[in-house]
């Protein structure tokens, strides 16, 4: 029996409920992770770009921190030495897995953020705050709608990038896609369609949005507001 | 757009086709040339070198030495023994750390000769590899920490136990679950190599790591114990790929004659394993 025979992709083909479960876990976790990562990405990303030093400060700390250590240590750090630290601290890993997204393309976003608000012309805030309107309020009614259309595509492209990572979540044991793929290609020694068919499922979830992002991308150059 | 869309699901299909049609037939068995060595052997000759694929975070077996990054134990003086046989030359070997679960592949895609990782004779595992005679028997344990209250298998209800990815540990609990009648529904929680396994049992993440006894007693502390009972007899066989039956034999012979000579018995007393 060869890596690839048939009775191997047989046996593979008849895993794939399981694989399914697994998926569920990704999807739970990209889903609330993206949320987590667009809060704090927008959080961040207005800090970033306001006038307001101490603010800058801390933003920056934030956002140069999760982007130059891997994804892999923050994990490992929340799943290990948390506990060691505080034994009380057993966060669920699935937990574990939206945090540890969420936080770290958080960062990503935040930067996607900061450089949509600031690609708008400085005269608009300008305008806006001599018209009496406050900060927040420019900021809501005025620059954000605008940065929007900049900010799309590469957050479409953030979302791909973060559905991939959740695959961090095998290493932890962590139920997703890639754990029970993984899982079943060490036990039953059946790696090659498994893993073949585990990259088909990545990839049906993260194609469509890639689509979207190029569709976003052409639309915004059209608006020629790039 | 349609038409690109087209395009990749054509691109598709070929690459799995490709794959399938790669897996079937292509499982050469060893011919003997007319030197009278077998194929798989006289590859191995003109290499001039024996690709060894051994563990190197089981002390006794195969330990990397961090003091010394020297990678020794009994599997590697197999490993030499099996070298100088075939190429004259015991130093002519080359070391590859392996884990439960890269051993395979690696064999598979012909990165290794053989494979000498405390990898357990199991008869699915035979229709994939070959596999000589047993060389060792172990059996699979229970690593706890001292303050867990965990005295047996029968404690494990509920409880996170901890086991490597491709190992065969989890079959081996839950047969041996079913043989004692126990009522019992343990979590198994797989990770890839047993460090982090280890790392998630002192963190608290798992109550228990289970795997071959062998294996555990590199994990041992002051505040962790490997429990008595042990179960599921394990024998360690030399793995290679699928068809290389001369290198199948030339293990067979060695530990034959290793087994008669007596020199079985003294590596076996030189690194404790008797």
């Amino acid at each position: 029996m060869g890596p690839f025979s048939l009775q191997k992709w047989q046996a593979s083909l008849s895993n794939v409920p399981m694989l399914i479960e697994g998926l569920g876990v990704t999807l739970i976790v990209s889903v609330t992770g993206l949320a987590l990562a667009m809060i704090i990405g927008v959080v961040f990303g207005v800090l970033s770009s306001s006038h307001w030093k101490v603010a800058r400060f801390f933003a920056r700390i934030y956002v140069e921190f999760f982007q130059n250590t891997p994804l892999l240590i923050q994990v490992f750090l929340l799943y290990n030495a948390l506990p060691l630290i505080a034994p009380k601290a057993v966060i669920p890993v699935t937990v574990i897995g939206i945090m540890g997204v969420g936080f770290y393309h958080g960062a990503y976003i935040a930067e996607v953020v900061r450089a949509g608000i600031q690609s708008i012309h400085h005269g608009q805030i300008e305008a806006a705050l001599s018209q009496g309107f406050s900060y927040i309020q420019a900021m809501r009614h005025v620059i954000i709608p605008q940065a929007l259309r900049v900010v799309l595509p590469p957050l479409t492209n953030q979302a791909v990038v973060l559905i991939k990572n959740t695959s961090i979540l095998a290493v932890i044991a962590g139920g997703d896609l890639m754990y029970r793929g993984d899982s079943y290609a060490g036990n039953a020694g059946n790696y090659g369609p498994t893993y073949i068919v585990v990259g088909l499922l990545y990839f049906a979830l993260c194609f469509p949005l890639a689509v979207l992002t190029k569709k976003l991308e052409d639309r915004a150059e059209v608006h020629g507001n790039a | 757009m349609k038409k690109k869309m087209l395009v990749l699901v054509i691109a598709f299909a070929l690459v799995l086709s490709v794959t399938a049609l790669v897996g079937c037939g292509t499982e050469e068995a060893a011919t003997t040339g007319s030197t009278g060595v077998s194929s798989d052997i006289q590859k191995i000759k003109d290499a001039g070198v024996l690709k060894v694929g051994v563990k190197v975070d089981v002390p006794n077996f195969g330990y990397k030495d961090p003091k010394t990054n020297k990678i020794d134990g009994f599997e590697i003086d197999l490993a030499r023994q099996l070298a100088k046989r075939i190429l004259g030359d015991e130093s002519k070997i080359q070391l590859e750390p392996v884990t439960a679960k890269t051993r395979g592949p690696l064999l598979d895609n012909g990165q290794l000769d053989v494979v000498i990782a405390t990898f357990t004779i199991k008869p699915d595992r035979l229709l994939q590899w070959n596999f000589s005679d047993g060389y060792y028997t172990d059996e699979v344990g229970i690593l706890v920490k001292k303050n867990s209250g965990i005295a047996g298998l029968k404690d494990l209800n509920g409880k996170k136990v901890g086991v490597a990815q491709g190992a065969t540990t989890k079959d081996a609990i839950e047969a041996e679950i079913a043989t004692q009648k126990l009522s019992i529904k343990p979590n198994y929680l797989e990770f890839a190599s047993y460090p982090e396994i280890n790392a998630a049992l002192e963190s608290g993440r798992i109550d228990a790591f289970s795997v071959d006894k062998s294996i555990l007693t590199g994990y041992l502390s002051s505040d962790k114990v490997i429990l008595a009972e042990g179960f599921a007899p394990q024998e360690y066989g030399i793995a290679t790929k699928k068809g290389n039956d001369g290198i199948t034999e030339e293990c067979n012979t060695m530990l034959k004659e290793m087994t008669a000579n007596g020199e079985m018995a003294t590596l076996l007393k030189k690194w404790n394993l008797n």
